[in-house]
């Protein structure tokens, strides 16, 4: 190129055409490469598959007749031989699981949501409820849940920027996923009437946590609300709530302000439905909560100590 | 419809065999259960899980027999020696490596070269993220396979190169792209039958450089032109190397505030 512009300063008319005319005809060669390429390749990529599989591809469950149709329907029907899975059947007789999802756009945001919904996708009667903080629903995450083949719903609501969480604590702020599930929780309430609804418990699952399935077969029983232990929490291996001989709860074995009318994590608690919807002004406060209180804000609405249903082999199990 | 975990064996669809060392610390639990959440809806998966420890652990035992998988259950200890690993010096022993190669020995001493069964093998580590659609894309691998893998690298994804014309020509990385194979373990799966026939290759134990630990492996195995794309010509991200905060257990003090004997 070096030369070409050394001999064209040289030699200035000759060249100075020859060059308008390459830099003109480049770009639409290339133009016309990229197109071409783009509607042979898929025709390449079967054509090499074709070689020596074509037996093991027929063996494997792919039609004959399939085969027999034109390059591009092989690659077509090939792609929707990819459904991932469903989940199981739904039953008349168990009542559904609302998991209340907040989720927020960052890089992880997409694999976190995946492996939840591959756990989700193992429970009977779940409705995923999976509210983003944004200001529009967001394109992947329609695509994933329309892909996942789960029962949901998905809700927005924005976090005023002010609002968020920032280093200096002592900004008045709202803990994150606040508003999030406040918005389900109206949700369900506008959804559901208290009088004929179908049975369901409420349980928040943040899109980072790990699941085990018996945990939801745990809370499926809950009257009005139900505790366990929850692991990584309040600088522990983890906290739990304090069962007597009875059978009911009495306190809190945690370090970190133990004396907190509810000292339990979001994750380790679900709510009926019917709860939900009888105490319909009962919602995660929003402004002046302590650290460790957003629990407590919503639950001293619901219910006291001695109503709660120990689960996990009377809060034993994590 | 019938809905089971996992869903039933088939005798007609390649296995893949998911290979995953593993070592005990406090969220390992957590990993495996989230992980086995998501192979139980692969048909034909066999979990082979390599235990970095003396003895097969009882943890480890006892979520395998629960989750109700197609499991084998290894172990083998790094010899302190190797886990130490003065970093400063480039080459070390990458974790994890001890165990694969037990996996790795497992399936030659499992399967004969005559009659291979028809699979792949996959190195899954138990803090990743796996989406259902890899497994697809890998289970008909003729020789190795390739993908891109999200957050390597100081990327949002590496990803092998690949021509117009289908074959892998480099390696999409900022990191060292001149490696032979510029891609993360979780990127490739590698037939059965080749495993089968190249009983010799594994991963290099020491001088390994950072970065280089699939290279010594897929060198002994295939060429870059040998290698089989996947997820859509290696435009999908299908898999993504998270990683795992260590949870903060101040609170338990000197000697212990929860009870040992609660699991966790």
């Amino acid at each position: 190129n070096e030369e070409l512009w050394a001999q064209s300063v040289l030699e200035m008319p000759k060249r100075r055409d020859i060059l308008a005319i390459v830099l003109i005809v480049l770009p639409w060669t290339l133009l016309i490469t990229v197109w071409h390429q783009s509607t042979i390749a898929p025709l390449l990529a079967v054509h090499k598959d074709d070689g020596g599989d074509s037996q093991r591809d027929l063996a494997a469950g792919l039609d004959s007749k399939e085969y027999c149709l034109s390059d591009r329907d092989i690659v077509e029907v090939v792609r929707t031989e990819y459904v991932y899975t469903r989940p199981p059947p739904w039953s008349d007789t168990l009542p559904t699981i609302h998991v209340v999802t907040p989720t927020y756009s960052r890089p992880v945001q997409k694999a976190e949501l995946t492996r939840l919904a591959n756990t989700l996708l193992h429970v009977p009667n779940l409705h995923w409820i999976l509210v983003e903080d944004s200001q529009r629903r967001t394109p992947l995450i329609t695509r994933l849940l329309r892909d996942t083949g789960l029962n949901y719903t998905h809700l927005n609501v924005e976090t005023p920027r002010n609002y968020k969480l920032r280093g200096d604590t002592r900004d008045p702020r709202i803990p994150r996923g606040t508003m999030q599930r406040n918005l389900a929780l109206r949700w369900l309430r506008e959804t559901f009437n208290k009088n004929n609804s179908q049975p369901g418990i409420v349980y928040f699952a943040d899109d980072d946590n790990t699941y085990s399935l018996e945990l939801f077969e745990e809370m499926r029983s809950t009257r009005k609300v139900s505790v366990w232990p929850v692991a990584f929490v309040g600088g522990l291996r983890y906290e739990s709530p304090k069962v007597n001989a009875a059978g009911k709860v009495y306190g809190w074995k945690t370090v970190f302000d133990p004396h907190r009318p509810f000292a339990i994590d979001m994750a380790g608690f679900a709510v009926n439905l019917r709860l939900i919807l009888q105490r319909s002004q009962a919602y995660f406060k929003l402004r002046g909560v302590k650290g460790g209180y957003q629990e407590s804000s919503l639950l001293r609405e619901l219910v006291t100590l001695s109503d709660l249903e120990p689960k996990a082999a009377n809060c034993t199990k994590v | 419809y019938v809905y089971s975990r996992p869903p039933p064996w088939s005798d007609s669809l390649p296995t893949i065999f998911v290979i995953t060392p593993t070592y005990t610390r406090p969220v390992q639990k957590a990993e495996l259960t989230r992980l086995a959440n998501t192979f139980l809806h692969v048909q034909n998966l066999h979990w082979v899980v390599v235990e970095d420890a003396p003895r097969r652990t009882n943890l480890v035992s006892n979520l395998l027999e629960k989750a109700g998988l197609n499991f084998t259950h290894l172990n083998v200890e790094t010899p302190k020696s190797l886990k130490l690993g003065l970093s400063w010096i480039p080459s070390h022993t990458p974790r994890g490596t001890l165990q694969r190669n037990l996996g790795l020995h497992w399936l030659r001493d499992s399967f004969s070269n005559t009659a291979p069964p028809e699979g792949v093998v996959y190195f899954a580590d138990d803090d990743n993220t796996y989406s259902l659609e890899l497994f697809e894309e890998m289970r008909y691998t003729r020789r190795v396979s390739v993908w891109p893998v999200a957050f390597v690298g100081g990327l949002r994804y590496e990803s092998p190169k690949v021509s117009p014309a289908g074959k892998v020509v480099g390696w999409k990385t900022v990191f060292d792209p001149n490696r032979p194979f510029a891609i993360d373990m979780a990127g490739f799966a590698i037939s059965i039958k080749l495993i089968l026939e190249k009983p010799h290759a594994s991963f290099k134990l020491e001088g390994v450089k950072g970065g280089y630990q699939e290279t010594s492996l897929l060198k002994d195995l295939v060429t870059m032109d040998g290698l089989e794309p996947k997820a859509a010509n290696c435009t999908k991200v299908l898999v993504w190397h998270t990683r795992t905060e260590r949870p903060t257990l101040v609170n338990e003090g000197k000697r212990g505030f929860t009870d040992p004997r609660v699991e966790v």
